[in-house]
């Protein structure tokens, strides 16, 4: 499986942000600033990620994977940050910071999948 | 407040926007509930779309698989709903989602590891989840074991208890 600069960039603002997150739940705090701008930073990865994926397509590259599977998931996962951050937010409990801490993981498995389905591997289906 | 948004799943109808943190008038949807019902909507999604795409471009592959994946799609959208509403009538909603949710996974599970032909593409519930973590066999038992703690018995103690 090939992962590049994109996939690692993405591990180390979700493993982050996740850490963050985690770590304020186990202290008993609820959503604050700091998890909240940690899940805003995925927010921001995955915006930049969605724009460079536009402009690397139009210019040339091409996916080995489907389109739209890819699309589907770059959109899904650019749209996670933000449910998960209205979600938090309705409850303030310290329990809301372990679900801001699932947005990161996600992401992560979504752009683990994205790289499979922009350079092929397994189970990836061509088309 | 929005309610359409992917993550975002149906919010219990309160009427102002902000609860006040810490006194749920129903258990089943606060505290741990809220990461539970966060996976069962991530779940939700991911089973949605893996279906969809299944089912959109090679559906005759493997047909008794796909439509599976769709009923466990189906089932992971109406546990996410059942579980963030409020009442009694969501309550047992939940249960019979979360016990279906149960049995669908022992079932194909089981299913996709005796006839592997019929099960050719990994669905939400092959060998229990395996593409998953395992954790599509772990989540029912947890929501199982939620429900049960959160029984309408116990909320209403706990209602009382708290002289609400």
């Amino acid at each position: 499986m090939t992962l590049d600069g994109w996939f690692y960039a993405g591990l180390v603002v979700g493993v982050l942000s996740t850490a963050i997150c985690v770590g304020a739940a186990l202290l008993k705090k609820g959503p604050n600033d700091i998890t909240l701008l940690s899940v805003a930073a995925v927010e921001l990865f995955m915006v930049v990620y969605l724009v460079s994926a536009i402009v690397r397509l139009s210019t040339g590259e091409h996916l080995a994977g489907a389109d739209w599977e890819f699309w589907s998931y770059l959109i899904t996962a650019a749209v996670i940050p933000i449910g998960g951050f209205y979600w938090a937010i309705l409850e303030r409990s310290f329990w809301s910071n372990y679900v801001l801490a699932a947005v990161g993981l996600t992401v992560i498995v979504m752009m683990a999948r994205m790289q499979q389905i922009w350079y092929g591997g397994p189970g990836t289906p061509t088309g | 407040m929005k309610e359409s948004t992917a993550m975002n799943a149906p919010t219990p109808h309160t009427t102002s926007p902000t609860p006040a943190a810490g006194k749920p008038s129903d258990g089943k949807s606060s505290g741990p509930g809220r990461l539970l019902i966060t996976v069962y909507a991530i779940f939700a999604i991911a089973a949605t779309s893996r279906a969809g795409y299944q089912i959109a471009t090679k559906f005759s592959e493997a047909p008794v698989a796909y439509v599976l994946s769709a009923v466990a799609a189906v089932v992971y959208i109406a546990a996410t709903i059942s579980l963030a509403r409020r009442g009694a009538f969501w309550y047992k909603a939940a249960v019979l989602c979360v016990s279906v949710e149960l049995l669908g996974v022992l079932v194909i599970g089981t299913l996709s590891l005796l006839d592997s032909v019929a099960f050719p593409d990994a669905t939400v519930w092959s060998v229990y989840g395996k593409g998953y973590l395992f954790i599509p066999v772990v989540l029912p038992v947890l929501g199982l074991i939620w429900l049960y703690r959160n029984r309408p018995s116990v909320t209403a103690a706990r209602k009382l208890q708290r002289g609400a």
